[in-house]
Formats: C-alpha cells, sequence, structure tokens
C-alpha cells in the first residue's frame, strides 16, 4: 500500500490519546499531504491529523491508531502582509511563535489557547478560543482563507488575502470545529489586530455567586468594551471562591476611564491588575480548567443565565470537586470536575438534563473508560453536516469512530 | 410548470399567493442588476416557514428549479429566475418574532428589513451592526444569503460575524436548525458556510441576530485631498498607528461632483475625499481621533471638517451613501462594480483605473470603503451610443482582472451570483471548484436549489472548463473576454 512507504512508525510522543500510532506521515507540501490522505482513502485507513497534540485526546477513545497525519512540517509563516495586516501561515505553525513574530510589528493574532504549542491548524480544526472571544470572536472569525488537502488527492483554496471578500463558498468555517474529520488544513490567512497600547483587568473577588452574577449583568448592560470579560469558582479549601475578571484596553486615558466606572459598579473585593500581574492573572484564569488530570467539560448557557450557571456549579460540588472557568459575554466556559468516574458521570448528565441552564455539554478530557461510558459529544451531527461528510470523506478515514463528525 | 404542480403550490400558500400571469411575473425577472431578465414559471409567496418547506418538498419531488428571492436589492443576479422555475418570494415573511435584550439576540423572519432590527431595539440603546447601503429596503434573508457588508465592516464584521443561527429549508424539503443561540456548539461549522452562499444551499426561513450595544459615542471627519495618493497614505498611516476605525471611505473628483449634484453636502474642493469615523468609549475616541486628525493634517489634507454635531455628520454621510445613485446626475447610465484588493495596493489599482478611464474614454468615478480595499467603481457610459453599453462591461471585466492581479477579490460585498460566476476561474483553480460543487451537490444533489448561480455553468459549447485561458486573440490585445 502506497501510504505504508509514504510513512513511518509512530513513537510514543506523537500519541494519539495515548495511543501510539502505527504509522506516521509527515507531509512537506499541500500537494504531498493530499496525496497521503487519498493513499489512506484508498486503503480505507483511519486517519487522525496531529498538530502538536496539545488537544489529541479530545473525543471518543480509539483502540489502535492507524495513521497519523502530522502537520509539524508545514510550519512557515508564509507571508506577513503588516500593511494589510494579515497573515498566511503553515497549519504546523504554533500560535506562541506566530504571535512572537507578530508582535515585533505591533500586531498579534488575538487566540489565547491554553495550550503551549497549540498550533494553528489545531486551533481552527477545534475552533478553540479563550478569554479574548468577549472582543475578537473565536478562530473562525478571523478567517479569511484556507488551503485543504483533501481525501480525493486534490489540494483546494476557499476564501482569499484580502479582509472582505465573498467569492464563492467559505470551506475554511466549515472547517473550522470540524476536529479534521472533513479535510486537512495546509495553511490559513487570517486578519490581524493591532496589539492595544494600554490594557488593565479589574479583578473583584465574591464569597457568593449572587452578587457575582449581579454586577456581570450590570456590566453587560452598560457601554464598556472589554477585551475579556470572566467569571472563575475556584475549589479551595474554604469553599467555592467567586472571581470577576473584566479587561480593558484602549488608549491609556480610556482603559483608566473605563477601568474605574467599572468599579464603581461592582461590589466585590477589587483590585486593578496591570502588566505583569494582569498577565499573570489571565495566564492562569486560561489555565485553570486544565491544571491536573481531572474531567474538563465544556458547556454554554444565554447570558442572561449566569446566575443560574453559577447555582449549578456549587450543586455540583456536592457531587465531586468542581471549579469552572467562563466566558459572560458569550456565555461559554469550562468546568473541571474531580472524583470517582461515576460521580463525574452524574454530573455530566445533571448537565445534559433539559431543565439545566447549560447546553452543548462536550467532555473534552476525561479518562477513557469515562470517554467509553458516556457520550462525548452529546449529540449526533446534523443533516447537512453529515452529508457534508460523505461528500469530502466518503471512505469515512478521518478521526474515524472520534466524532464530532 | 404542468397545472397539476400550479395547483398543489396554490394548495399550500393560497391562490392569491401564487402568481401565473406575465404581468404579474415582470416584477421577479430581475433582482437589482436589471440587464440580467429571465422571466419564472410562478411564483409563489408563502406566509409560514411551513408553507415555504412544502413548496420546497414539491420542487424536490417534481425537480422543478427554485430561486428564494427577499426584496430584490442584491447587485450581483443572486435571484435571477432559470426558466422554468419557482421564485419563493420571503417578503411576506416579514414578523420580528422575538427580540432579547439581556441575551442581545434578535429572531426574526427572513423578510425583515436590515433596518428594522435596528429600530427594534434602537429604544434599548442596541443596534444591529452590518450596514448595506441599502438597509433601508433589504431583508435580512438576503443579507444571510449574500453575507452583506456596510461601511462600518472594518471595524464590526460581516453579516457571518452577527448571526448566530437559522431556521432553513434545506433542497430536499427539511427542515434544519443550522448553528446555535448557544455558542461552541459542537461540530463543523456549516452556518458559517451557509451564510454568504447565496442562496444556493437552502431557503433561509428565520434569522437568529446578535445585536451591539451602541457606542458611547461616535466621531466622524471629512478630509480633503489634492491626490488619492495622498489619502491613501492618510489610511494607511492611521491603520499603522494602530488604530481601527469604525469606517474609512473616500471618494475621487467624479464621485463628489456626482453627490453634490445630487444632495448638496457641501463637501470642500477636492480632487479625493476621505472620511473617517471613530465609536467607542469616550475617551478612547477622544485621544484617537486627535491622532487621525493629526495624521491627515500631516499627509497634507487640504481642509479637514470634523463633524460638530449629529446633523453634519448625517450630511457627511449623505454625502458619501449618495454617490452611487448620484452618478445618473452626471451621466445617463453607469455601471456599478465591486471588488477587492489588499488596502497596501490601492494606490497601484487606482492608478491603473485611472488609466483604463482615459484609454477606454469612460468616466470612472470612485467610490469605495477604504480600510477594506474594497473598491466600488462606477463605470459611466451612454447606452444611446452604439457600443458603449458592452464597453462599459468590458471596463467593469478589466478592473476585475486588476483586483484579482493585486491579490485580490472579484465581490466584496455583492455577491457572485449570475453576474460574476464566469470570473470565478480567475480566482479558483478548477480543483477549488470542483470542491465546491461537491459541497453543494451534500445539499442539493439535484441541482435544484437557485441554479446558475455562483459557480460557472458547464459550457456547452466546446469552451475548455477550468482557470482562465488567455486566448491568442486575447493576448493579441485584439478582443476581451468576459
Amino acid at each position: 500500500m502506497t501510504v505504508l512507504q509514504q510513512g513511518r512508525a509512530g513513537s510514543a510522543g506523537e500519541a494519539i490519546d495515548g495511543i501510539t500510532p502505527q504509522l506516521v506521515a509527515e507531509p512537506t507540501s499541500g500537494e504531498a499531504c493530499a496525496a497521503v490522505l487519498a493513499a489512506a482513502a484508498g486503503g480505507r485507513v483511519p486517519t487522525v491529523i496531529r498538530g502538536s497534540g496539545t488537544k489529541s485526546g479530545w473525543g471518543r477513545p480509539l483502540d489502535v491508531v492507524d495513521l497519523v497525519v502530522s502537520t509539524k512540517s508545514l510550519n512557515n509563516l508564509l507571508v506577513h502582509r503588516d500593511g494589510d495586516l494579515t497573515v498566511t501561515v503553515g497549519a504546523g505553525l504554533t500560535l506562541a511563535r506566530l504571535n512572537t513574530t507578530l508582535s515585533a510589528r505591533g500586531q498579534w493574532l488575538p487566540v489565547d489557547s491554553a495550550f503551549v504549542g497549540a498550533t494553528i491548524g489545531g486551533a481552527l480544526a477545534t475552533n478553540d478560543s479563550g478569554p479574548l472571544r468577549q472582543r475578537f470572536g473565536t478562530p473562525r472569525d478571523l478567517l479569511i482563507g484556507i488551503t485543504l488537502a483533501l481525501t480525493d488527492g486534490r489540494v483546494v483554496k476557499s476564501g482569499g488575502t484580502v479582509v472582505k471578500n465573498v467569492a464563492g463558498y467559505d470551506l475554511g468555517k466549515l472547517v473550522t470545529g470540524s476536529y479534521g474529520a472533513l479535510a486537512a488544513i495546509v495553511d490559513a490567512t487570517f486578519k490581524l489586530l493591532p496589539l492595544p497600547h494600554a490594557s488593565a483587568t479589574l479583578r473583584a473577588v465574591y464569597s457568593d455567586p449572587e452578587p457575582l452574577a449581579a454586577d456581570a449583568a450590570a456590566i453587560s448592560a452598560g457601554q464598556f468594551e472589554p477585551l475579556a470579560f470572566d467569571v472563575r469558582a475556584a475549589d479551595t479549601a474554604d469553599g467555592l471562591r467567586w472571581t470577576l475578571l473584566v479587561r480593558f484596553a484602549s488608549s491609556p486615558a480610556a482603559v483608566a476611564t473605563q477601568l474605574d466606572a467599572a468599579r464603581a459598579l461592582v461590589h466585590g473585593e477589587t483590585t486593578a491588575l496591570r502588566e505583569g500581574l494582569e498577565a499573570r492573572a489571565w495566564s492562569e484564569q486560561v489555565g485553570h480548567a486544565w491544571e491536573g488530570d481531572a474531567t474538563v467539560v465544556r458547556c454554554s448557557w444565554l447570558p442572561s443565565r449566569l446566575g443560574e450557571v453559577l447555582a449549578l456549579v456549587r450543586t455540583l460540588r456536592a457531587e465531586c470537586g468542581v471549579t469552572f472557568t467562563g466566558r459572560v459575554g458569550t456565555g461559554s466556559g469550562l468546568l473541571r470536575l474531580a472524583g470517582e468516574d461515576a460521580a463525574v458521570e452524574g454530573a455530566i448528565l445533571r448537565l445534559r438534563l433539559d431543565a439545566s441552564p447549560v447546553g452543548h455539554v462536550v467532555v473534552l478530557r476525561g479518562s477513557r473508560a469515562l470517554r467509553s461510558q458516556v457520550d462525548v459529544w452529546g449529540a449526533a451531527p446534523s443533516a447537512p453536516a453529515a452529508a457534508l461528510k460523505r461528500a469530502l470523506d466518503p471512505t469515512g478515514i478521518l478521526n474515524a469512530g472520534r466524532g464530532p463528525l | 410548470m404542468t397545472d397539476r404542480i400550479t395547483e398543489e403550490l396554490r394548495g399550500i400558500c393560497g391562490a392569491s399567493a401564487v402568481l401565473t400571469e406575465p404581468v404579474q411575473l415582470l416584477t421577479y425577472e430581475c433582482d437589482a442588476l436589471p440587464h440580467l431578465r429571465e422571466s419564472p414559471a410562478i411564483v409563489v409567496l408563502p406566509n409560514t416557514a411551513a408553507q415555504v418547506q412544502a413548496v420546497v418538498r414539491v420542487c424536490a419531488r417534481e425537480a422543478v428549479p427554485f430561486v428564494a428571492r427577499g426584496h430584490g436589492t442584491g447587485l450581483s443576479g443572486g435571484a435571477l429566475p432559470v426558466p422554468g422555475c419557482v421564485v419563493i418570494s420571503l417578503a411576506r415573511l416579514n414578523r420580528v418574532l422575538d427580540v432579547d435584550i439581556p441575551n442581545r439576540l434578535v429572531t426574526v423572519e427572513p423578510g425583515v428589513t436590515n433596518l428594522e432590527i435596528t429600530r427594534q431595539v434602537a429604544p434599548f440603546g442596541y443596534y444591529y451592526a452590518p450596514d448595506p447601503s441599502s438597509q433601508q429596503v433589504c431583508s435580512i434573508g438576503g443579507n444571510v444569503a449574500e453575507n452583506s457588508g456596510g461601511a462600518h465592516c472594518l471595524k464590526y464584521g460581516f453579516t457571518v460575524h452577527h448571526v448566530v443561527e437559522v431556521e432553513a429549508v434545506l433542497p430536499d424539503g427539511s427542515l434544519a436548525r443550522i448553528g446555535s443561540r448557544l455558542a461552541d456548539e459542537p461540530g463543523p461549522d456549516v452556518l458559517g458556510l451557509l451564510v454568504g452562499s447565496e442562496g444556493t444551499l437552502a431557503v433561509v426561513t428565520k434569522v437568529v441576530v446578535r445585536i451591539l450595544r451602541r457606542p458611547e459615542t461616535v466621531q466622524t471627519l471629512l478630509a480633503a485631498y489634492d491626490t488619492i495618493s495622498a489619502a491613501g497614505t492618510a489610511v494607511s498611516e492611521i491603520i499603522a498607528a494602530g488604530i481601527i476605525p469604525a469606517a474609512v471611505e473616500m471618494m475621487d473628483a467624479l464621485a463628489i461632483k456626482a453627490a453634490e449634484a445630487a444632495v448638496h453636502p457641501n463637501f470642500p474642493p477636492a480632487d479625493t475625499i476621505l472620511i473617517v469615523e471613530l465609536d467607542g468609549p469616550v475617551p478612547e475616541v477622544r485621544e484617537l481621533f486627535a491622532t487621525v486628525e493629526a495624521i491627515c493634517r500631516r499627509t497634507g489634507a487640504s481642509t479637514v471638517e470634523v463633524a460638530a454635531d449629529e446633523a453634519h455628520r448625517l450630511r457627511i454621510w449623505k454625502g458619501r451613501k449618495a454617490a452611487f445613485a448620484a452618478m445618473g446626475r452626471v451621466s445617463p447610465n453607469y455601471y456599478v462594480q465591486d471588488g477587492v484588493v489588499p488596502r497596501t495596493k490601492l494606490p497601484e489599482v487606482l492608478g491603473r483605473i485611472r488609466a483604463l478611464s482615459e484609454r477606454s474614454g469612460l468616466g470612472i468615478g470612485n467610490v469605495f470603503h477604504a480600510g477594506d480595499g474594497n473598491l466600488h467603481p462606477l463605470i459611466c457610459y451612454d447606452e444611446s451610443v452604439p457600443g458603449q453599453a458592452a464597453l462599459a462591461e468590458q471596463v467593469a471585466g478589466e478592473i476585475l482582472t486588476y483586483c484579482v492581479e493585486a491579490g485580490g477579490s472579484i465581490t466584496g460585498e455583492h455577491g457572485v451570483g449570475a453576474d460574476k460566476k464566469d470570473y470565478m476561474p480567475r480566482m479558483f483553480s478548477e480543483h477549488d471548484l470542483d470542491a465546491f460543487q461537491q459541497v453543494r451537490d451534500a445539499f442539493d444533489p439535484q441541482r435544484i436549489c437557485n441554479p446558475g448561480k455562483v459557480l460557472p455553468t458547464p459550457r456547452l459549447c466546446g469552451e475548455v472548463p477550468g482557470p482562465y485561458r488567455e486566448h491568442p486573440v486575447e493576448r493579441a490585445g485584439l478582443a476581451e473576454r468576459f
């Protein structure tokens, strides 16, 4: 089989969900990547696409990983058009490296992944995001063009390199959130933003969730334009500790004015964070859910129901250890659930009850046993998504058995 | 259309909601691109999503093509009928279903106008951001189909950034919810594909949009320049200063002349006018606006006029927004083109357009969204002069070539529709177009949903499909193909 000739044996460092792949292919071009996929499709070899592997444990567990297509060698920063505020990058380039380069020109791709080493391709495939989505949305909102390798061996483009463009179907948006189940991302073009001139964060700490939810609603209703707007429930020895974080970024004067105005509205114990302290607070916030190895569940809610969500978090604590980080404005968050699988499973089922204030409950990280036991994705693909899967991956090799397609 | 099908459609929508008389069908022959016309076999005006679904089911069963239509303001022939088709007008699905201020969501039927959404939420201090020039009359369903933008999309994005969920009838007649009011629905972003698919993948029957809090303040200035390149430099410097204005618009001498003749905005004498608008919190806007003003003066603006109040601001915008229609004051006919170039290539491409204007003898006015490089050249011609209409179309096509050569796009906001489908091979390879067709077939294997749009139709006259290839006659400069 051709694909066997193109691949090499996988190593432990290339594991998917803890399983060493039998074969790894590391194409160095879009064409080579498409050729590998075509060979895999021809031989009906289940295939997982891998960037840095920071999220490769997400999805339903597999017993065997046949072929991994690594984007490691598709890691060039292809073109930075700084005057146009756009960049084209290989899928295997890491977000961190890209942003280091861009910052030298006062620009950034405002996607704050929790994972050091996360690649552009992986961020798109999972539509990963962090607190910055309050202002900038998720990677799909910043994406303006894409190159894909398809399972029929072709390399195709969609979109372009200009920020405004409605020619043709937007296949870039289509593959965001597809977890590599439709095609392999070869490169992507994004619009960029200027780095903010100044930034500061208001932190307010509460002993109960009710005043936090009320304060969050007050800020939401005001004419603030926060860069990030988050909530956290940390499990401490003294019980849950509730924190509200609002970050403003703008001109120095505007930041100071907004911060003062927000401080006047909130009732928690407040601190203004700047520079190093601010950076550390957000880095903690982004990484909070992922500390240790407990189960991590993603969910979302209508922003007006934040109070109910926080009450639910408090209820869950009776069943298992729980911490929570969430985006106030977009109504999305992560729950870290610690305890026996049965208790965690009970908590997940509770989150999925019809009367629950949260929806789209997805188990991102969890033991293999748990992920075999519960429905990881919580929903079957929609009819159009399933039809698109059949069209683009007719032999069903991509991310086979792992979902969400 | 057989009598049997017509009767069935009357049974679904009611006799008065099914049009078959040629005189009644006239209105539906074209959208706002009137040179493309085709009479549909029948027009239905359903009143509910269930009726839309029942109509599509009949079409699917009978393999009859159908074309969804909003308010017919499209500029690319996206709602152009095909022979023997059913036009599904969504004009009667015009109810605002839900206004949810705490969650900043508004649910509407597709026939609701863009501006109506803002009208509904303005009393609460909110607005719907995408603002195409036709916002008073264009439908939100059409906006979803075309992924409409507007003057403010540099900062706020397009329709795709503001629609969170739709209900749609798929070409097989099934009803689907696509997208979600809640964030992070697992799975591929099918909604992102559907928005901007020009009515070729589904018929949208309900739309949930996100509204935004009205910014605390809006500040607008107008700067007059002697040359377009100086104005272009100002735009580059504003962006380089880390400022993303809400809008950056430019008008050249011919467009200024037309606007003055039509709505008398009292623009200062200039070769080029630059309009910059900033919005946001008061201290931010105050500080950044001072920077913008300084840049305008430094780059040689002869006049910098800051809107002193809302009336002044509206007068500036009136001049800008009237520029299209105003072309009629300076030319008997004109052709509106829509193309995009990378912002840094604006001076180069505008230079080429100017040279083209001189070479062809046709006046070309330029009104454009300078912040995102979206050009709207207005090509003036006189259809009473033999050959001028064809020449104008050729010139319009030539401009698209400049856009693609500069790394841009053949359309920034008007869509491909029926008008530009044959230009698609200039931007996309045969493989790209095949992939688009595969995606389309996944939704519509019978190819009955708005056929003849977006993708070049299979050539029937021996023309080779695939990327644009220059014919020897073209290469010799003897002819051009459009």
